[in-house]
């Protein structure tokens, strides 16, 4: 508490008398509005701890969820009065990468306000960045789809499959899944023998499977959402295609595995982000069933927790609600060597003290460790899963080190 | 200048684009009966018309013509204006609620095309880092969303001068002739079929200009932007606003994006912080209520058209 104090001291200010706010844009309602508001309220969990915890630069946080209703213009409108109106320093969100995007360019980086998202995974982000489009504004704390893509090739290497078909959902998670695999298995030396888009939602896939069967494949990476993927999956093998199939992460799912047959898929290896384990990852669970009365499933949930709580440690870092000092100070409470804190009321008291104190800090979140790279992008641990007595198994897990060291392979 | 004002400008920039696109939904149905139920369609040709020809090269796609902003805005208008050629050759001689099922049909295609041909656009990552005009000519964000605001204002005025100037003429009177009684037109010697042609074609080059407006300020477009909730949108600016009077479709476009934007920001500051999570459901109910309300009210619309024969014979 006394380091809380002297933290207040330095911005003349108590908990009594003053309030910052952080804004978040969700799709509360729209298209994304079964998992919108979980979300929602993952972020709000957050922002109550860390209240609890003394509150920011000894200010009381105040957390604005606007919504976006799947909407660009909708959520673009929300993210400028958040800015302008709520002199919001940081942004959490949105879901969507179209939603995302705009916001970004049109709202945030003009406002110099830091933007962090739970949930979308486009690569036009890491362009952007890339081409110093965000300025260093833009952070997103789920894995992109490259690491998922890399991994799949070492797993193709090491299957010995040498021509592979790929059939993916026609959406951003699909295309850029399937290109950065065909970018990574030829850097592997194997080779792609063709891909396949597909629209979500038809009665059958069997143009597409075919297609995808010209070039005698021997090997099939499917890239879908369960109950689509699995008329895919299902057309293929009837049509004869191979039973050496690769799944991605998003058809780790029992609904895939009882529409196509546990018996057609003993030869099937699928991917998926690892939820990992250990005393951060558990601290988060538990507060979640302890508030919600339920176990934190959901996508996002994690992820944006994370979001909310790397927001306000840096708040605290940084000294003050700005969002370009926000932007600076990120990286400094997560990466590094500090004294590692965990989510949490204790976790935020901790890294309060160890601030004012002026020793290093590092976040270690809902999703496990975490570290942006430049383009403010995170890699992730990944489990390998296959199916084995008609239920899904776990196969292999690897860690972050482990992923890290494979796309340094690719990049040379 | 910050705070509220700073985000009225935004909001005034977003929501004078939508009067233009409203403004030629007016012309369509306002004055010649024309159920066009495929506004969005037009308005994401003209978006990524502009988008193609305005944005950075990209490898292995079409387009990145890097031309000037206002060719750009141009040309997307007059592709519009070639996509509604098409169309209403098409399915003009369709009557009200064919017209309406067909133009539906068609912007679905064309955002799905949007979502496919991915060469021209991008598909679902959409065309990112589009040049938004004569940025660096202003020191900050605040000034430069003045000076878009500038811009909107008077294209808005200068589409609002010419359509009163074209509806008041003799060619007006005939849209509305169409519009009342075909068969009587026709009797007079006006051929409808081309009528509605013009006005069609003429209704959707604004509303795919519009379309290029909005991607110059947002400096993005993706198939995420074209949902048919738009359509609905400008439709409820248009009925709310007051359909068959040019000055009722400005304040719809006005008063509805206000409603449907300010409501989630009225909802976010006095909704306790639990029920955060509660305030979108609220907000759409709100939205729904209103404009309902508004119907009920003044079912003519906010400002509604104007009972005038001809301009010389002044009102009833």
């Amino acid at each position: 508490m006394v380091a809380g104090l002297q933290v207040g001291t330095a911005t003349t200010a108590s908990a009594q008398d003053c309030q910052v706010s952080i804004g978040a844009v969700l799709s509360i309602t729209g298209s994304m509005a079964a998992i919108g508001s979980a979300i929602g309220d993952a972020g709000q969990l957050a922002v109550d701890q860390f209240n609890e915890a003394g509150g920011v630069n000894g200010c009381q946080i105040r957390y604005v969820l606007r919504d976006d209703q799947g909407s660009p213009n909708v959520g673009v409108d929300a993210a400028k009065t958040l800015v302008e109106i709520e002199n919001v320093p940081v942004v959490l969100g949105a879901i969507q990468s179209g939603v995302s995007l705009p916001v970004l360019t049109s709202v945030t980086v003009p406002a110099k306000v830091t933007q962090i998202s739970c949930c979308s995974s486009a690569p036009s982000f890491t362009d952007l960045a890339a081409s110093g489009g965000t300025d260093g504004y833009w952070f997103r704390t789920l894995p992109t789809d490259r690491p998922q893509a890399v991994v799949m090739a070492n797993i193709a290497r090491e299957k010995g499959y040498k021509n592979i078909a790929v059939i993916y959902v026609n959406s951003d998670y699909g295309v850029s899944l399937s290109r950065q695999f065909k970018a990574a298995t030829e850097a592997l030396g194997g080779q792609v023998a063709s891909m396949t888009a597909y629209n979500q939602e038809q009665a059958s896939y069997r143009a597409e499977v075919n297609s995808a069967l010209q070039g005698e494949p021997d090997a099939l990476f499917l890239i879908a959402f369960p109950a689509d993927g699995a008329t895919a999956a299902r057309e293929w093998i009837s049509f004869g295609g191979t039973q050496n199939m690769l799944l991605s992460n998003a058809l780790r799912a029992d609904e895939f595995v009882d529409a196509v047959g546990a018996q057609y898929l003993s030869n099937a290896v699928g991917i998926d982000n690892a939820q990992v384990e250990g005393p951060s990852v558990d601290a988060f669970n538990t507060a979640w069933s302890a508030k919600f009365g339920s176990a934190p499933n959901g996508p996002g949930l994690h992820t944006m927790y994370d979001a909310a709580a790397v927001a306000l440690l840096a708040m605290e870092q940084g000294g003050e609600a700005n969002g370009t000092v926000v932007r600076d100070s990120i990286r400094l409470i997560t990466g590094g060597e500090g004294e590692v804190v965990n989510p949490g009321v204790e976790g935020f008291k901790r890294a309060k003290e160890l601030i004012a104190q002026g020793k290093p800090v590092r976040y270690v979140g809902a999703t496990g460790p975490i570290t942006f790279d430049a383009n403010g992008d995170v890699t992730g641990p990944y489990l390998i899963w296959g199916v084995k007595d008609d239920a899904l198994t776990t196969l292999d897990t690897w860690d972050s080190a482990r992923v890290d060291a494979a796309i340094a392979e690719i990049d040379g | 200048m910050t705070g509220f004002a700073a985000y009225l400008v935004f909001f005034l920039i977003i929501a004078l684009t939508y009067s233009i696109v409203v403004m030629g939904l007016n012309l369509q149905w306002g004055f010649t009966g024309l159920f066009n139920a495929g506004v969005v369609g037009f308005f994401a040709v003209g978006a990524y018309g502009t988008a193609v020809l305005i944005g950075p090269e990209r490898a292995g796609a079409i387009g990145g013509f890097g031309l000037p902003f206002p060719i750009g805005v141009l040309g997307g208008a007059a592709l519009a204006a070639l996509a509604a050629l098409i169309v209403g050759l098409a399915t003009l001689r369709l009557r009200e609620e064919y017209l309406a099922i067909a133009t539906f049909g068609i912007a679905i295609s064309i955002q799905l095309i949007a979502l496919n041909f991915e060469a021209l656009t991008g598909g679902a990552m959409g065309l990112i880092s589009l040049p938004r005009p004569m940025l660096d000519v202003f020191s900050s964000p605040a000034h430069y969303n003045l000076f878009y605001l500038g811009v909107v204002a008077i294209l808005a005025l200068v589409v609002y001068l010419a359509l009163e100037r074209a509806v008041t003429s003799p060619w007006g009177r005939v849209l509305k002739a169409v519009r009342e009684d075909e068969t009587a037109a026709r009797s007079l010697g006006k051929n409808p079929v081309l009528i509605r042609l013009q006005s069609f074609v003429l209704g959707c080059t604004l509303i795919g200009f519009a379309g290029g407006l909005y991607v110059g300020f947002i400096g993005y477009v993706s198939p995420l932007d074209f949902l048919p909730i738009l359509t609905f949108q400008i439709w409820a600016m248009l009925i709310v606003g007051g359909s068959g009077n040019n000055r009722g479709a400005i304040a719809g476009a006005i008063g509805v994006w206000g409603l449907w934007t300010m409501s989630g920001l009225l909802i976010s500051q006095v909704l306790p912080v639990q029920f955060q999570s509660q305030g979108g459901a609220i907000q759409v109910i709100l939205i729904g209520l209103l404009i309902v309300l508004t119907l009920l009210f003044r079912p003519r619309g906010l400002i509604g058209e104007r009972e005038t024969v001809s301009k010389h014979a002044g009102p009833r």
